[in-house]
């Protein structure tokens, strides 16, 4: 419909360029032989600057019609004998060789340029309209699916009927515009073959939207009049509005995580503070007490003590959600210096008097261990966390062996107790979060120590494995790198 | 006769109340403090054995007070506990390095900060460092030790009384490698023995007023995983 329109019209447009030829061809005619009565030579330049003006104005049809109009008016008015057509006169074939010659190569001229014109406007156009087109894009709402508002934004700048980009990364296509829209996503999810244009020529155009030679989209697109390089410059838009939408989403999403993990360290911190300041007064005055060298009665010795014993308690719960709380948030830093395994061992059982008061611990470590670079005073917590699990889940009158040995670049410290073992399929489950095993609820502990303890050995490259002893008991095995000798 | 004078300084009342009960009924005389800035007016007016500060108090907060009680002119310096929530080693090292004596984490129990109290209060020498007087260095430097002044030249620097026990106790023992426990014990107290960062910040601060140039110390030499020696001028 819109073609044969556009040919009538054209055909009119000619019908009118022709016959204004032909008018100015006798016009000129009139104007030589009646007005000034010029001579031959004269009439004959007169015709050549026409034929020159409309093949330069209009095209080479026009022109090749205005020659054939001069040819036979100068040999009509001018050649003599004036007023015949003589057609074998040589002159009338010199004239028209001339005549055509000039419209031909003026025509061809004025086409080429022409041409070169539209060329270069449409190339102009494409320029401003993929430059349109990487600013949208770069404009993108981060908040929506960017390939479909890049999908739109072409059809929007190139006033395409539909186009349809496979984002490879989600497995989606994302159609925008008003027609064909179900052709053009077939196309892309089975390949070309798949749509038989109505035509000879299809009227979809694929191009791949590849990333530094990496395929992360396709785009298809109906009844694109682009250039090779445009089409080349739309998909690399593309690709780079991909690109960007996920980096953009990448970096949103640690930007979140960091902010949340930055919130959490500052709340516990907060929260550490609040909860071990009215801790610190109760445990002031209850130790004040205890200590005083007035006699007591016993029942009240023992609530004290048990007031003493139950803050220190809630102090180590708040620690050692602190320790989780910073480990998980990847803002644990350890700060690391030479020790012997001898002394985190034994500096860890200092602090766990109370704890192991009345249970027999042994401690064997051979001399000449290689020193540990380690963070002191995780890796105490972390021992602290063993030995604590081994005494709360043996009995009372069993025995704690503690033992290092050196292995293959690391040491190795080992906490084995003569309780009843671990059942097998908890080995694993143990150093879970809150995991308390189901046979022990009236144990008290948090769930949380053999974690906090597995992490801490994780971040100094190490680790803690758990296996049952063949006799009875369970071995706890913690693995700390050696220090490397240039730390000496 | 009072045992000591003490200034309390911490913002939480409970803590305050606790404390001043417990500290009176030891025969210690108490005031206290909520903050920094009148912990710091307190001590311009009168003299004090010793403060116990808390590092987390509103405004300046407690570093910042430590370092300017240890800038002031008092005519005796006090000694300084600092109590705090935080016990990592880096904590630690801040506060000694703040002018701090002695560092006790949040909570405690009373006859363990009695204890350090009692120790940072000792200010009696031993027999065999009494006579000394003060000790001449080379480069020009001179330790007066009861005073607590290192001359250089004609620069005064003042030492903390811990700074100033422990270089007391070094040039009573010359050319001896003298292992930590030995010198905690001696310095701080009885019940001290495992506080190695405590040597490390307090040789160091000596180093930094005692020693031409503290990276290669002359004088106060550390031997590694043992203790520390003191060489004096030939």
């Amino acid at each position: 419909m819109d073609g044969s329109g556009q040919f009538a019209k054209r055909a009119g447009v000619a019908a009118i360029r022709l016959a204004a030829a032909i008018a100015a061809t006798a016009a000129i005619t009139f104007f030589c032989f009646r007005l000034i009565a010029v001579n031959a030579t004269t009439a004959g330049f007169c015709y050549l600057v026409e034929v020159l003006i409309v093949a330069t104005v209009w095209g080479l049809m026009e022109a090749v019609v205005t020659s054939i109009a001069a040819m036979l008016c100068f040999n009509f008015f001018f050649f003599p004998p004036v007023g015949t057509l003589t057609v074998a006169d040589s002159r009338n074939w010199v004239a028209l060789f001339a005549f055509l010659a000039t419209s031909l190569i003026a025509g061809q001229l004025s086409a080429y340029a022409k041409r070169r014109t539209r060329e270069a406007v449409d190339r102009q156009e494409e320029m401003e309209r993929l430059y349109a087109l990487s600013r949208a894009i770069l404009q993108t709402d981060p908040r929506e699916v960017p390939a479909r508002q890049i999908a739109s934004q072409i059809v929007e700048t190139f006033k395409l009927p539909g186009v349809a980009l496979d984002d490879h990364a989600h497995g989606e296509i994302h159609c925008a515009g008003s027609e064909h829209l179900a052709d053009l996503e077939r196309v892309l999810r089975k390949g070309p073959d798949s749509f038989i244009p109505p035509g000879p020529a299809t009227p979809i155009v694929v191009s791949p939207v590849r990333l530094g030679g990496e395929e992360i989209g396709a785009l298809a697109m109906w009844d694109s009049n682009l250039s090779e390089t445009a089409l080349q410059s739309v998909s690399n838009l593309a690709a780079i509005g991909l690109d960007r939408a996920r980096a953009q989403q990448v970096t949103a999403q640690a930007e979140a995580a960091r902010q949340s993990q930055e919130l959490k360290s500052t709340l516990m911190d907060a929260l550490a503070h609040e909860f071990k300041t009215p801790l610190t007064s109760i445990k002031a005055a209850a130790t004040a007490l205890l200590s005083q060298a007035v006699p007591k009665l016993p029942e009240h010795q023992e609530l004290l003590a048990i007031i003493d014993e139950d803050a220190d308690r809630l102090s180590r719960l708040v620690t050692e959600a602190i320790q989780m709380a910073r480990i998980e948030g990847g803002t644990l830093q350890l700060n690391r210096g030479l020790y012997a395994p001898a002394v985190l061992i034994s500096a860890a059982l200092r602090d766990m008097r109370h704890r192991t008061e009345g249970r027999r611990v042994e401690v064997q470590i051979p001399e000449n261990l290689p020193l540990v670079f380690v963070d002191a005073g995780l890796v105490q917590l972390a021992l602290r966390q063993v030995i604590d699990n081994s005494l709360k889940f043996s009995s009372p009158d069993g025995s704690l062996t503690i033992a290092a040995r050196p292995e293959e670049g690391s040491v190795l410290i080992t906490v084995a107790d003569e309780g009843p073992g671990i059942p097998e399929r908890e080995l694993e489950r143990i150093f879970e979060k809150f995991y308390r095993s189901p046979g022990h609820h009236r144990v008290a502990g948090t769930g949380m120590g053999l974690t906090v303890a597995r992490e801490i050995l994780r971040a100094h490259g190490g680790n803690i494995v758990v296996k049952n002893l063949p006799g009875a008991g369970s071995e706890f095995c913690l693995v700390l790198g050696a220090a490397p000798p240039e730390n000496l | 006769m009072s045992a000591g004078r003490i200034l309390i300084v911490d913002d939480d009342p409970h803590i305050r109340r606790v404390m001043r009960t417990t500290l009176v009924a030891q025969g210690y005389e108490v005031s206290d403090a909520r903050t920094a800035e009148e912990a710091i007016d307190k001590i311009r007016g009168e003299n004090y054995d010793l403060v116990l500060l808390d590092v987390n108090l509103p405004g300046m907060g407690g570093l910042e007070a430590c370092r300017m009680i240890r800038g002031m002119r008092a005519s005796m310096e006090p000694a300084i506990i600092m109590l705090t929530v935080r016990d990592s080693e880096k904590d630690k090292v801040e506060a000694l390095d703040a002018g701090a004596d002695d560092y006790v984490t949040k909570p405690f129990g009373t006859p363990e900060l009695l204890a350090r109290i009692r120790a940072a209060i000792r200010r009696m020498p031993m027999a065999s460092e009494e006579a000394l007087q003060s000790i001449r260095l080379g480069d020009g430097v001179t330790v007066d030790f009861q005073s607590h002044q290192v001359r250089v030249r004609d620069r005064e620097i003042r030492l903390t009384p811990k700074e100033c026990q422990l270089l007391r106790y070094f040039a009573a023992h010359p050319n001896r490698t003298i292992p930590h426990r030995e010198l905690l014990q001696a310095v701080w107290g009885a019940d001290y023995g495992d506080e190695l960062e405590y040597l490390r910040v307090f040789v160091n601060q000596l180093r930094k007023k005692i020693e031409a140039n503290p990276a290669r110390p002359k004088y106060l030499l550390t031997d590694p995983w043992v203790g520390y020696r003191f060489r004096p001028p030939e």
